[in-house]
C-alpha cells in the first residue's frame, strides 16, 4: 500500500483550538485563588465529620415560638411586596427613557441607563444599612432598599423589552401625530405587557429571599430572629426558623412559577 | 353633551375586566400589608434631612491608608465569586443532565434531582453563610461553600431547562451510530445546550459577585465586613470608596460578560 | 383637501448614499397619485419626507399652507394618515383601540395615559370601521386578523385622524392579488368620496394604471416621469425601470406581465 500513501492529498492546516489554553488558564486561576485565600482542604476534610455532627444538631426543630415567626414572616412578605411595588413604579417611569428607540435624546438615554446601572450595582444590603441609619430599625428601610436596588434590574429588563419591539409599530403611532408619551403608552407597554409582568413576578420572588435576609442589618423580618438564635447556639429554634423560611420561599416560588406559566 | 363624556375603548365603555381585576388585587394587597411594613409618610419625610446630611458626610476625602486593604478585600470578593461559581459549574453539569427530563437515566432520578436542586436554591446565600460560619468558623471558606451550594441549585435548574429544549433529532443521529449513554450526552446534548449554558454562567457570575459582596456581613469573607463596619463606626471616609469600588467592579464585570457572551455565541 | 408641494428635496445618508437627488413635484389636492419605481429608487424615502419620518438634507415639503419642519411635525402628522406595508398595528390591542390611536393627537396627555377617550372619538372610530367594513371585528385582537383585514384596520386608523392627506407605503406588497385589489379600491373610494389627497408607493404597474390619476416615476432618486396614469407607455416604463442605463427589455416584458 505504499503507493496509496504517496498519493493522499494533505488536509488543510488544522485551525488553532484555544480550548486547552482556556481550560488550563481557568484551572491555574482556580489554583491561584485557593492559594491566595489560604483555603485548606484539610480543614474541610477534617471538618467534614464535624460538619455532619454539626448538622445533626438541627434535627429537632423547636416550633414553640411559631406565632411570632409567622408574624415576622408576614412582615418579610410585606417588605418584599412594597419593595417590588416601588421597583415597578420606578422602572416604569425610567425604562422608556433608557430604551434607544423611545428616548428623546442621547443625553437623557445615557443618564437613564447609568442611573439604572447604579441602582443595580449598589447591593441592597448597603442601601438597607443607609436607610436604617436614616429611618431607624424596622421593615420600612428594607422595603426602600429592595425597591431601589431591584428597580435597576426591572428597569433594565423593561427597557430591553421595549427596544425589541418592532420599530414600525412605534412609527405608526407616532405618524398619527401622537406625543412620545402616547407612543410609549399605546405601542410600547401593550406590546411587552406579558414579559413585563413575568419579570416583575421574578423580581418579587427574588425580593422575598432578600427580605428574609435584610433583617440581619435591622431592616426587620425574620433574618434578625435567625441571626439571634444562631448567635446563641439555639440550634433547635434556628432549625424551626430555617424551615419556616424555606417553606415560605418554596410556596412563593411555586405560586410565581404558576402565575408566570399562566401569563404565557 | 354625549360627545364629551369619557369612556374606555371597550364594548361597554368600562375598563377591561382582566387588567382592572389585577390592578385591584395588587392595590388591595398593598393596602393590607401597609401596616406590616410600618409605612409611615411622616417618618419618611422626617428622614429626608437625615439622608441629605448623610450624603454630605460621604463627601470627604477617602482614607488613603485604607485603600490597599480595600483592594485586597475586593480581590478576595472576586476570588470567592470565581471559585464558588467554578465549583458549582463542575457539579451542576452532571446534575443538570440528571435533572433534565430528556437526558435523565430514570424518572425517579429526575424527580429526586429536581427536588434536590429546588431545595438547594430555596434559601438565600446569606442564610447558608450564617450556618456555615457557625460550622467552620469565619473567613472566605464558609462564604464560598454557601455561594457554591446555592449556585448549584440555580445553575443545575437552568442547565436542565436548556437541555430539555434541544432538538432530539440530532441526538437520534448520534445514537444511530451506536453511541453510549455518556457519549450521547457529551456529543449530542451538550453542544446544543452550550450557548444557553454560557449565558447562564455569565448571568450567575454577575449575580454571585453581588451576593459575595455582602457575605462579609456575617463574617463569611469579602468586602461585606468592611462595609458594615464602616457604617457602624461612622467611617465615612471609607464608605464612599467601598461603595464606589463595588459599583466599578460590578459594572466592569457586567460589560465584560456582555462582550464575552457575544463573542462565544 | 390639501395639495403637497415638494421642492428640490434631496436626501443623503450618513454612509454617503444619495436616496433622493433633488426631487420636485406638486401633488394636487384630492388627487390619487402613485409613485412607481424599482426597489431602491427612493419611493419610500420620498413618501416619508412628506410626514417627516425622514428629514431631507436639502429642499422643503409643504402641505397646504403648512411647511413640514421639526417644530411642526406633530401638527403635520395629525393631518396626514399613513398606511404601512407590514400594517404596523399594535398586536395585543383590540382593533378598536388600534383605530383610536388615530385620535391620539386630539387627546389630552392625562386622558390618553388612562386609555380614556371621548364619546366623539369613539364615534369617529366607529365610522372609520364602518367605512372599511370591519365593525364585526371591532373587539378582536389585532393580530388575530388576516393580512387584508389588518391593512383595513390600518386604513381605518388613518381615517380616524380625519386627515387631509393619506400616505400609503407599499400597502399591498404583503397581500395576495385579490386582497390587493380590494385595498386599492378602498383607498380610491376614500379619495373620491372624501376628497382626501392620497399618495401611494407601488411597484405593481398594473395597479397604478388602474387606480391612479397621476403617476410619479422615480428611478435612482430622480423623477423620470410626472404625469397622468394614461401616459405610462413602454418608453416611459423603461425609463422608470431601467437600471444603470442598461436597456433590459426582456426583463421589462416579464415585469410588466407580472405587474
Amino acid at each position: 500500500m505504499p503507493a496509496l500513501e504517496a498519493v493522499r492529498p494533505p488536509l488543510p492546516k488544522k485551525p488553532f483550538n484555544p480550548t486547552p489554553v482556556w481550560l488550563s488558564g481557568w484551572l491555574a486561576l482556580l489554583w491561584l485563588i485557593v492559594v491566595d485565600l489560604d483555603l485548606s482542604f484539610e480543614t474541610l476534610m477534617y471538618g467534614a465529620q464535624d460538619i455532619v455532627e454539626y448538622f445533626s444538631r438541627y434535627s429537632t426543630p423547636d416550633f414553640a415560638d411559631l406565632s411570632r415567626y409567622v408574624e415576622l414572616l408576614i412582615q418579610t412578605l410585606a417588605t418584599a411586596l412594597w419593595g417590588s411595588a416601588l421597583a415597578f413604579v420606578v422602572a416604569v417611569l425610567l425604562s422608556p427613557l433608557a430604551a434607544r428607540n423611545l428616548t428623546p435624546n442621547a443625553t437623557v438615554y445615557r443618564i437613564a441607563r447609568e442611573t439604572l446601572n447604579f441602582m443595580r450595582a449598589m447591593p441592597d444590603l448597603l442601601l438597607a444599612l443607609i436607610f436604617v441609619a436614616a429611618l431607624g430599625l424596622g421593615p420600612l428601610p428594607g422595603a426602600l432598599a429592595l425597591g431601589i436596588h431591584t428597580a435597576g434590574f426591572l428597569g433594565k429588563f423593561f427597557s430591553e423589552s421595549l427596544e425589541r419591539v418592532d420599530g414600525g409599530v412605534y412609527e405608526a403611532v407616532s405618524a398619527t401625530g401622537a406625543s412620545r408619551l402616547q407612543v410609549v403608552m399605546y405601542a410600547g407597554w401593550p406590546s411587552i405587557l406579558r414579559e413585563a409582568l413575568g419579570y416583575t413576578l421574578y423580581i418579587f420572588d427574588r425580593n422575598v429571599r432578600m427580605a428574609a435576609v435584610l433583617g440581619l442589618v435591622g431592616a426587620g423580618g425574620i433574618g434578625l430572629a435567625l441571626h439571634d438564635t444562631l448567635r446563641m447556639f439555639n440550634y433547635n429554634e434556628s432549625a424551626a426558623l430555617i424551615l419556616v423560611i424555606l417553606v415560605t420561599i418554596l410556596i412563593i416560588d411555586y405560586l410565581s412559577t404558576w402565575l408566570r406559566g399562566k401569563l404565557n | 353633551m354625549s360627545s364629551s363624556r369619557l369612556c374606555w375603548p371597550t364594548p361597554n365603555g368600562l375598563p377591561a375586566l382582566g387588567p382592572t381585576a389585577v390592578l385591584a388585587a395588587c392595590v388591595a394587597l398593598l393596602a393590607i400589608s401597609g401596616p406590616a411594613v410600618e409605612l409611615d409618610l411622616m417618618r419618611l419625610i422626617a428622614a429626608i434631612p437625615r439622608m441629605i446630611e448623610f450624603g454630605g458626610h460621604l463627601l470627604v476625602l477617602p482614607d488613603w491608608e485604607y485603600l490597599p486593604t480595600l483592594g485586597v478585600n475586593m480581590l478576595q470578593t472576586l476570588e470567592m465569586t470565581f471559585l464558588a461559581t467554578s465549583i458549582a459549574l463542575v457539579v451542576s453539569l452532571p446534575l443538570g443532565v440528571l435533572a433534565a427530563a430528556n437526558a435523565s437515566p430514570h424518572p425517579m432520578v429526575f424527580h429526586i434531582t429536581r427536588n434536590l436542586l429546588t431545595l438547594m436554591r430555596a434559601l438565600p446565600e446569606l442564610v447558608w453563610a450564617l450556618v456555615f460560619v457557625s460550622a467552620v468558623g469565619l473567613g472566605p471558606l464558609p462564604g464560598i461553600m454557601a455561594l457554591a451550594f446555592v449556585t448549584v441549585g440555580f445553575m443545575g435548574k437552568f442547565f436542565a431547562e436548556s437541555i430539555e429544549v434541544i432538538d432530539l433529532r440530532q441526538v437520534e443521529g448520534v445514537a444511530a451510530h451506536g453511541a453510549g449513554w455518556l457519549q450521547l450526552r457529551t456529543f449530542a446534548f451538550f453542544p446544543q445546550a452550550f450557548p444557553d449554558f454560557v449565558g447562564t454562567v455569565m448571568y450567575i457570575l454577575d449575580h454571585n459577585l453581588r451576593a459575595a459582596a455582602i457575605l462579609g456581613l456575617v463574617g463569611a469573607g469579602g468586602i461585606g465586613y468592611d462595609l458594615v463596619m464602616a457604617m457602624r463606626m461612622f467611617d465615612y471616609d471609607r464608605l464612599l470608596p467601598i461603595a464606589l469600588s463595588i459599583y466599578v467592579v460590578v459594572t466592569v464585570l457586567d460589560r465584560l460578560s456582555d462582550r464575552f457572551r457575544r463573542r462565544l455565541i | 383637501m390639501s395639495k403637497i408641494i415638494i421642492k428640490d428635496v434631496a436626501k443623503r445618508y450618513a454612509n454617503g448614499f444619495e436616496a433622493l437627488k433633488g426631487v420636485s413635484a406638486e401633488i394636487p389636492a384630492g388627487s390619487f397619485t402613485v409613485i412607481l419605481g424599482p426597489s431602491g429608487a427612493g419611493k419610500s424615502t420620498l413618501l416619508r419626507t412628506i410626514n417627516g419620518l425622514e428629514t431631507p438634507t436639502s429642499g422643503s415639503v409643504q402641505i397646504g399652507e403648512q411647511p413640514v419642519t421639526h417644530a411642526s411635525l406633530r401638527a403635520v402628522r395629525a393631518q396626514v394618515g399613513m398606511v404601512f406595508q407590514h400594517f404596523n398595528l399594535v398586536d395585543r390591542l383590540s382593533v378598536m383601540t388600534n383605530v383610536l390611536t388615530g385620535r391620539l393627537s386630539h387627546r389630552s396627555w392625562l386622558g390618553s395615559l388612562l386609555y380614556l377617550f371621548q364619546r366623539g372619538d369613539m364615534d369617529i372610530a366607529h365610522d372609520a370601521l364602518i367605512r372599511v367594513g370591519l365593525t364585526d371585528k371591532a373587539w378582536s385582537r389585532a393580530d388575530k386578523l388576516s393580512g387584508g383585514q389588518q391593512q383595513r384596520v390600518g386604513i381605518a386608523r388613518a381615517l380616524a385622524q380625519q386627515p387631509r392627506v393619506i400616505l400609503a407605503d407599499e400597502p399591498v406588497a404583503s397581500l395576495d392579488p385579490v386582497t390587493s385589489e380590494e385595498i386599492m379600491g378602498l383607498l380610491r373610494e376614500i379619495c373620491t368620496r372624501d376628497g382626501i389627497t392620497i399618495v401611494v408607493n407601488l411597484h405593481q404597474v398594473e395597479l397604478a394604471k388602474r387606480f391612479a390619476d397621476r403617476v410619479i416615476g422615480l428611478n435612482e432618486g430622480v423623477v423620470v416621469y410626472d404625469g397622468v396614469a394614461g401616459g405610462l407607455d413602454r418608453a416611459t416604463l423603461s425609463r422608470i425601470y431601467n437600471r444603470n442605463g442598461d436597456q433590459v427589455d426582456e426583463q421589462l416584458e416579464t415585469m410588466l406581465a407580472y405587474a
